[in-house]
């Protein structure tokens, strides 16, 4: 029998002892983070998504559904839903109105539209199956291109393509490693300016309720004051949704929301989120916003959704928002009572009570 | 195509495997349009200007080699189309936007932008090695290439292409023509050279510059003196590790073809004094400095003044050559400046020389050793304040970073405060406190800078067990792995020049 060579031998060993000592680290790095202790000391974690918030709501709604069971109801959105439905004041109000204790969980996520959010809500239905997909929505997000500053980078992700179904090995890894996801909100510790980025992510997730609800405690100023053309504040506003008018790729995105009640999907309810009515002259005023409402409206319900116009929950006081759009936590509370009490509406019309009836996560 | 990409890895592999299986004759040929090829990944019009500057000098090159008379005007034409083509494409932010503005004034339209010029990558360092190949031909001690091929090769062999080494034609035609035969030693070295290049730059110059705030380069005055001391620091490693790795990487790329490239850092920050500094910076560069402006310049001074000991001998050499080193990585105030002050300091190293008898660093004792080190590398670390900045940002960083009054007492009462919840801060610079990330990074950069020293090997872990190899192998990959989540890239500092 042939020898090998020495030095054959000692290249051998050396990949040998690299191929162990890589699985070993891995492994025992795998161990570590998936025990209690690390849980507990960091429970902060990431899919290496470029929303950060993304990822906050991401991991909340997995611990949500762990600690509850499933989830009934999912609320998807904008940072309008982030900051402008608290869950738990739904529950309470539908539980008033049905006795039902729902389980609701805010997935309101800044910067996303319709677009990305049409991608988010087809990868939730299928994990959590929810008997209730609610997407809130305002005119803003149908305006072509709005928004792509913070879709594009968020559809590129590995691991999002890898959950949509597109296979890549990052996204696969990412999905499996505990350790990984405890990894990747530290992931850019090198850049300069991550000690200051990092406490304020973190202060944001611990301010993010078991339910996805964050407070916003700024109350806003001039929100009733009549926009001008020639205000430089209001001029960028101006310049992009002065010639509103509804992208159809955007109500194509809706429409695959919408499309998730077949084959036994959710109930999907559209709500329009109040915004305050000074916006709408960004927009041409109030006709064009009606003519919106009646296209929306006609699209949602054609396509078997169900529409919640803005003025169906429009009682909110001047100081609950922190400026034209978003609510703040004086006038998310109120929002989200109405929004409970609709809902009891709607679960008595469609004789349902949307309690998800699947135990735990389907995935 | 960068080189610390996994597509440069894939084409190497493959141009490593066809080489070696290539019949001899075969294998210049293959090397050249390997070449071309990662050329062509840049931009076709790249690989052009490069081949017409590879056609004149060769045929200058062979001319130059017949010719019996007129011989320097020759070779001066030779010189005055090198650095004409360098100064035309490489500096020509100096006069496009002149030339623009002419051209649009004429009624010639220049297209969206202005006028825009190629920049070769690289071209600096093909220029000096072409201006040595004609010099070296003029002074009869190198023969013209008889093959365009071979002399071509020489010019974009890619491993090289990019940023140097600087290589004579003297020293690596010949390599083409007979490489080393490739055996385990030489396979494991190789691969030892290229994990060193990627630990210095992937991990330890790319992770440093992610670091520094990108700023403090624009608005010192934004900065508290000892951050502006401390990303100085970082700066400085950044600079040496990207460059170090570099070579370290295209070494070893090259050493699988079996022609081994010049060592262009030999620990530079460990230097005791400034001769030895520029005999471990940039080692290629520096060396063509000393044979082809230095040496030049001595000799001619030293027919007009025979007196050795005059103060015109001690001066002029040095700061013409760190003069001539600094326009050659830009046309700037700033490189000027760099080059200016390394040449104050081999002036001032060279009148000290003067009062005592001469004794080599080794010689020295050993605090003197240390505290020499400690000097040249402040010093050092000074001069790439005006390498990297303009002039004024340049110096009122200095003057910042030396003034006591810039520097702060770290607030500690506030890291307690934030921890008890009594107060929130903005940002980490509101503690005054060092980026601590920097000295981290310092750790395993200083580690292996050491170890180099120790055992005077650049590829010290090849006398490691295979064990403790596969160790150190797993946590590379790892921790690249892992920095690769991380959402930044830096190109190499040195592909600009």
């Amino acid at each position: 029998m042939a020898r090998v060579p020495q030095h054959t031998k000692s290249a051998l060993t050396v990949i040998l002892s690299f191929f162990f000592f890589f699985i070993i680290i891995a492994i025992c790095c795998e161990c570590v983070a998936r025990t209690s202790w690390v849980e507990k000391i960091s429970s902060y974690r990431s899919v290496g998504n470029h929303d950060y918030q993304f990822e906050i709501k991401w991991f909340r709604l997995e611990d949500y559904v762990k600690q509850n069971g499933g989830v009934d109801v999912i609320i998807l959105g904008s940072s309008l839903v982030n900051t402008g439905i608290d869950p738990d004041v739904m529950v309470e109000a539908f539980f008033e109105q049905t006795g039902v204790k729902l389980r609701i969980f805010n997935f309101g996520v800044e910067g996303l539209t319709v677009a990305p959010n049409s991608i988010n809500a087809g990868i939730l239905v299928e994990r959590y199956h929810p008997a209730l997909l609610i997407y809130v929505t305002e005119m803003r997000e149908f305006v072509a291109g709005s928004g792509l500053e913070a879709e594009t980078p968020f559809l590129a992700d590995s691991w999002l393509r890898y959950e949509h179904g597109d296979f890549n090995m990052t996204g696969w890894l990412i999905d499996h490693s505990a350790a990984l996801q405890h990894y990747l909100p530290y992931r850019n510790w090198m850049r300069a300016d991550f000690l200051d980025t990092q406490p304020h992510h973190l202060k944001r997730s611990k301010d993010t309720t078991a339910s996805g609800y964050e407070h916003d405690n700024k109350i806003g100023q001039n929100i009733d004051a009549i926009p001008d053309p020639n205000n430089p504040d209001d001029a960028e506003n101006f310049a992009a949704y002065q010639n509103f008018q509804i992208d159809p790729r955007r109500l194509n995105n809706l429409k695959s929301i919408l499309d998730l009640r077949q084959n036994g999907g959710p109930t999907i309810l559209v709500v329009e989120m109040p915004v305050y009515p000074t916006f709408y002259v960004f927009v041409g005023g109030e006709a064009v916003h009606k003519q919106f409402q009646q296209t929306l409206s006609g699209f949602v319900k054609a396509n078997g959704g169900s529409f919640l116009p803005a003025e169906t929950c429009n009682d909110i006081p001047l100081e609950g928002r922190s400026n034209r759009w978003h609510l703040n936590y004086i006038g998310a509370p109120i929002f989200s009572k109405c929004l409970g009490q609709q809902l009891s509406i709607l679960a008595d019309q469609q004789n349902s009570d949307f309690v998800h009836l699947n135990i735990g996560s389907s995935k | 195509m960068s080189i610390t990409s996994l597509a440069f890895a894939v084409f190497c592999v493959v141009a490593i495997l066809v080489y070696r299986n290539l019949p001899p004759p075969y294998r210049t040929s293959w090397l050249f349009a390997a070449s071309i090829g990662f050329l062509l990944t840049w931009a076709w019009d790249l690989a052009a200007v490069l081949l017409v500057v590879a056609t004149v000098n060769f045929f200058l090159g062979r001319w130059l080699g017949v010719a019996t008379n007129r011989r320097r005007f020759l070779l001066w034409t030779g010189i005055g189309f090198n650095v004409a083509v360098l100064v035309a494409l490489k500096y020509n932010g100096f006069y496009v936007p002149a030339l623009t503005s002419l051209l649009e004034r004429m009624g010639v339209q220049t297209g969206e932008g202005g006028l825009k010029l190629l920049v070769p990558v690289g071209l600096s360092f093909i220029t000096v090695q072409m201006i040595s190949y004609l010099v070296d031909i003029h002074n009869k001690i190198l023969k013209p290439e008889p093959h365009w091929l071979d002399f071509a090769l020489y010019v974009v062999y890619f491993p090289k292409l990019l940023s140097g080494p600087v290589e004579r034609a003297r020293m690596i035609l010949p390599k083409f023509k007979q490489p080393v035969p490739l055996d385990a030693a030489a396979v494991e070295r190789n691969t030892w050279l290229i994990v060193t290049g990627l630990v210095r730059k992937l991990i330890l110059a790319d992770t440093l510059l992610s670091i520094i705030p990108a700023d403090i380069f624009l608005h010192p005055e934004s900065f508290v003196g000892q951050e502006l001391a401390v990303y100085l620091l970082a700066y400085t490693f950044v600079i040496y590790n990207d460059f170090a790795g570099y070579t370290s990487i295209v070494r070893g790329v090259s050493g699988f073809f079996g022609i081994e490239l010049t060592n262009n850092f030999k620990l530079p920050y460990f230097s005791r004094s400034f001769t030895e500094f520029w005999d471990r910076w940039h080692v290629s560069l520096s060396h063509w400095l000393r044979d082809y402006i230095f040496f030049p310049v001595s000799r001619a001074l030293k027919k007009k003044i025979p007196n050795r000991e005059n103060i015109v001998h001690l001066v002029v050499p040095p700061i013409v050559t760190m003069l001539v080193s600094g326009m050659w990585h830009g046309l700037g105030w700033g490189f000027l400046v760099w080059g200016g002050l390394h040449g104050l300091y081999l002036i001032f190293e060279r009148l000290t020389m003067l009062r005592g008898p001469r004794r080599l660093p080794d010689e020295w004792p050993k605090w003197r050793q240390v505290v020499s080190a400690l000097v040249v590398f402040g010093l050092a670390a000074m001069a790439w304040i005006p390498f990297r900045m303009n002039l004024a940002t340049g110096w009122q960083y200095l003057v910042r970073m030396l003034s006591l009054d810039a520097w702060r007492m770290p607030r500690l009462w506030l890291v307690q405060a934030v921890i008890t919840g009594t107060r929130e801060v903005s940002s980490w610079r509101e503690f005054g406190i060092p980026d601590m990330r920097v000295f981290l990074m310092l750790i395993p950069a200083l580690w292996l800078d050491w170890n180099q020293h120790r055992w005077k090997s650049e590829t010290f872990f090849m006398d490691w067990p295979a064990w403790a190899k596969g160790l150190f192998l797993a946590i590379v990959v790892l921790t690249i792995l892992l920095l690769s989540f991380g959402e930044t890239s830096a190109p190499f500092v040195y592909q600009g020049f």
